[in-house]
């Protein structure tokens, strides 16, 4: 007898309306988007012993750092080898296990600040939460591919676009709650990591049990499959034949090159407004070395605003850009993006030297979009490429680039940095090479994207594979 | 929706209102605390 978490009780009933899918996808990817706001708690828990200020025992920012970095990696990991159990097992399993992992990951966290043991915590949000991140990220993928056959890169953006958003809620939530559990003796990290992950458990309990798959063979009313187009298929390719294809390590580095060059980005964004225009920012004449106490707080407050402009931005265009490959198609939308990219990423110390800030902000935040919408707009290239069935598994095995990216782009950032302050270049003008580097990651996307083409016919699953691969699936369940 | 609409119609779309207002006010939440911050570049 099939449980309350199987397929075949997840196909929905005639009647149902599939605006109601990206709903229960984003109560998932708003929750596990919190991912990039735990930084909000690094500060608060560098003195956790301390309580006001760090005292011996206390953990550096540097070292709670590691959680993020452990997160991305086993997102990657986990959705690349639980992709195809996500796929048979369908999306409401893999997002009450992503619940499981995420909510129960934080409170493994909260164990790990009550007993002040920073492995408890590499363990509930590095591992167990990066696992739930990557559950969670990949559950809704096929789903809302197969509910928007008409609009696949709109469904996959909205999801998407929550993930980004999910710091946006978190950040201030945690600030709240940090500030309503402290106390004369806790910083009160540990109550608000509780409170969370209960609340992250709830709602993403909520978001799996609203998912729904279409009937098989379900397509919008009204709408009739375009003839198969040569870069769009009608055919299906195994997730064991796919990553073995040209196409997929050609996808693989689009998705890192426009990942590393955007997390680079978003590094050094905020310290590279302080750094070039110092005093400007304020009206006051100087270098940012050069001005009060405080005159670089305020500097630093402009620097926070221009940071929350560039995540605004960032899932704007994960919606957009995502909608638009729809329309313009998914390579030409790419094209667009390492084009612009390449570009903007060069103009970007020109603009620092002529002084315009306006034109320095603008160029980020077009560059924040093209970092969001690469990644909005990846699955819907990969089911264009290799089909639905198997579409949220070889999206797993993609994500090991976002993981390769959450290393590489930081790294080149970072190193670049130092060797160009270290040959004497003053800081203000020891970004420009970065970004030209930046750039030129941006061109072998641009290459590797040019040569994406359709995958040959011996890669498609004959149709005897494919039954074989639905009944794996259990797609012939009962309605819901 | 039409006036014509048939009840299980309307329900369906009741129910997207509020799934949609379930996810969407809190990221709504999120978006002002953003822009609160975000205006800081622009004073």
């Amino acid at each position: 007898m099939p449980g309350w978490l199987s397929k075949e009780r997840i196909i929905a009933s005639p009647g149902f309306n599939r605006w109601l899918a990206p709903p229960a996808a984003l109560a998932i990817h708003l929750s596990i988007g919190m991912a990039y706001g735990l930084s909000v708690f690094w500060l608060p828990l560098s003195h956790a012993i301390g309580v006001t200020a760090a005292a011996p025992g206390d953990w550096k920012v540097s070292t709670l750092g590691w959680t993020f970095s452990l997160g991305i990696v086993f997102l990657g990991l986990s959705a690349a080898v639980f992709g195809r159990w996500v796929e048979r097992e369908g999306p409401r399993k893999a997002g009450v296990v992503a619940a499981c992992c995420w909510g129960g990951g934080f409170l493994v966290a909260a164990g790990g600040v009550h007993f002040h043991n920073i492995w408890l915590l590499y363990l509930g949000l590095g591992i167990i939460g990066g696992c739930g991140l990557g559950l969670g990220y990949i559950s809704p993928v096929s789903t809302l591919i197969r509910w928007f056959p008409d609009r696949r890169g709109m469904a996959t953006g909205m999801a998407i676009m929550g993930f980004g958003g999910g710091a946006m809620i978190g950040s201030p939530l945690a600030n709240l709650l940090m500030n309503h559990f402290k106390t004369a003796t806790s910083v009160g990290v540990e109550e608000t990591f509780a409170t969370l992950g209960l609340i992250y458990f709830v709602a993403m309990l909520a978001g799996a049990f609203g998912y729904r798959l279409p009937p098989p063979g379900w397509k919008p009313a009204g709408w009739t499959p375009r003839e198969a187009r040569t870069m769009i298929t009608s055919r299906q390719v195994h997730v064991g034949q796919a990553w073995r294809t040209p196409q997929f390590w050609l996808l693989w580095t689009v998705l890192c090159m426009n990942v590393s060059a955007g997390i680079g980005v978003i590094n050094m964004a905020s310290p590279m407004l302080q750094e070039v225009f110092g005093g400007r920012l304020i009206g006051a004449a100087g270098a940012l070395q050069d001005l009060t106490g405080a005159q670089k707080t305020e500097v630093a407050t402009i620097g926070a605003g221009f940071a929350a402009l560039l995540s605004l931005f960032n899932i704007g265009g994960r919606i957009c850009w995502a909608s638009l490959s729809d329309y313009v198609g998914r390579q030409r939308t790419y094209v667009l993006f390492f084009a612009f990219g390449i570009v903007l990423y060069a103009l970007a110390p020109h603009a620092g030297r002529l002084g315009s800030v306006p034109l320095f902000v603008g160029i980020f935040c077009i560059i924040l979009t093209m970092y969001g919408g690469g990644f909005a707009t990846i699955p819907a290239y990969l089911a264009d490429l290799f089909g639905t069935q198997h579409v949220g598994a070889i999206h797993g095995r993609l994500l090991t680039a976002w993981s390769t990216a959450g290393v590489l782009g930081p790294v080149l950032v970072n190193y670049i940095r130092e060797y160009e302050i270290g040959r004497g270049v003053p800081a203000a003008g020891a970004y420009n090479t970065t970004m030209y580097i930046l750039a030129g990651l941006l061109v072998i996307g641009f290459v590797a994207n040019a040569l994406v083409r359709p995958v040959s016919e011996q890669v498609f699953m004959s149709d005897a594979q494919l039954a074989e691969e639905r009944r794996l699936a259990h797609e012939s369940g009962s309605r819901t | 929706m039409s006036e014509t609409a048939r009840p299980a119609e309307r329900g369906s779309w009741l129910m997207v209102l509020i799934a949609w207002a379930l996810v969407g006010l809190p990221l709504a939440w999120g978006v002002y605390r953003t822009l609160l911050t975000a205006v800081k570049l622009f004073r």
